[in-house]
């Protein structure tokens, strides 16, 4: 033993106390005398070092030999998405291209939900790092406080107006069946409405002016006053 | 999943109040007064109502970075199919380090009981033949 630490170490210096130090054991600690050998060498190790190592590995042949750790039954080495069958949700997320957009998770959700919460200070990040400060229950509203409801007539000026996207029409594969609540919606707005009008407009007016268009050729083509546009089919009124 | 949809019915019905009360606010005529009280009345319902469910779901954890996706507008799933993506990214990983170390200890055992054999043989005989890698 004193040869493996002697050649790691350094040689060993015959003067004692000197050679001690130089091998970086301290003055104050005790001095080994040299011709006891490895095992009184190998005692001192014991003592100075006995909280750190265990005694089972002292008693083995080999050094530092530590007992083996309890094997674990699950480890990385098992497929741990089949191990906790996680295998149908794998290939629901996984297997199929799932879309980007926040809109695509919540169709319904009216509003423009596709921007970051950032820009309209509406992000969940804020709300946990500042949460409101409010009471523990909700109070129902009282005539006083409905009184501060009055609105003006009017439309809304522009810069606080909210894109109202309306939420598509509920699917047959919903689970609950409770349709929308049948209170008669207010009057929609001006705005609104007009848009949609228009809208409506837009979209009939090109297949409106086509339909025109062929309703007129048609009456062109069979009309006895035109002087006929197409020569090769003849009138009704040819004989005169 | 029940206590799911008891909380997804409140707040679709929560939802629907206020787009309705917004409708109602953005052109505003007096004779919808008493539709917006009755509005804001059910507004405050509804809040009780969805946390008499929030005794349901104390038990419900959701990881933080989710709220991230849903502040940059991402769809929430995109959230689960990277964790998906990265565990089974870790696994694969792991595996291939464990296969790795199988197979060095193997070798090495092999090895070194060729240059010290009466070291392995003592070695052995403490932690037993190793299981073939």
């Amino acid at each position: 033993m004193t040869e493996i630490f002697s050649s790691l170490y350094g040689q060993p210096d015959p003067q004692g106390p000197a050679g001690a130090s130089a091998l970086g054991f301290g003055p104050g600690k005790p001095q080994v005398p040299q011709n006891l050998g490895s095992m009184s060498f190998h005692h001192q190790m014991v003592d100075e070092g006995a909280q750190l190592r265990k005694p089972a590995a002292m008693n083995e042949p080999f050094y530092l030999l530590r007992v083996l750790p309890m094997e674990n039954d699950l480890t990385g080495h098992t497929n741990l998405i089949t191990h906790y069958n996680l295998e149908h949700a794998y290939n629901k997320f996984c297997g199929k291209k799932v879309k980007e957009k926040l809109s695509n998770f919540l169709p319904e959700l009216p509003g423009m939900i596709d921007s970051p919460g950032i820009q309209d200070n509406s992000s969940l990040h804020s709300l946990i790092e500042k949460p409101p400060v409010c009471n523990n229950s909700f109070s129902p509203l009282t005539g006083a406080m409905l009184t501060g409801f009055r609105l003006h007539t009017g439309p809304l000026p522009e810069q606080y107006r909210l894109m109202h996207i309306q939420p598509p029409k509920k699917k047959n594969k919903h689970k609950h069946k409770h349709h929308r609540p049948q209170d008669p919606l207010p009057p929609e707005t001006p705005s609104d409405s007009d848009h949609k009008k228009k809208k409506k407009k837009k979209d009939d007016d090109p297949d409106r002016k086509k339909k025109k268009k062929d309703k007129k050729k048609k009456k062109n083509r069979h009309s006895p006053d035109h002087p006929g546009m197409t020569g090769s089919q003849p009138s009704s009124s040819s004989l005169r | 999943a029940e206590k799911f949809d008891n909380l997804e019915e409140h707040l679709e019905k929560f939802i629907e109040n206020i787009r309705q009360l917004g409708i109602i606010v953005s052109d505003f005529q007096p004779s919808s007064q008493t539709g917006l009280n009755q509005k804001l009345k059910f507004m405050i319902t509804g809040l009780q109502d969805i946390e008499k469910c929030r005794q349901q779901l104390h038990d419900i954890n959701v990881p933080l970075e989710v709220f991230e996706y849903i502040d940059q507008g991402r769809n929430p799933q995109l959230y689960t199919k990277e964790c998906l993506e990265r565990a089974l990214a870790k696994n694969e990983q792991v595996k291939g380090k464990i296969d790795t170390l199988t197979k060095f200890k193997s070798l090495l055992i092999s090895e070194l009981g060729k240059v010290f054999p009466e070291e392995m043989g003592k070695y052995k005989a403490i932690h037993g033949d190793d299981p073939p890698s």
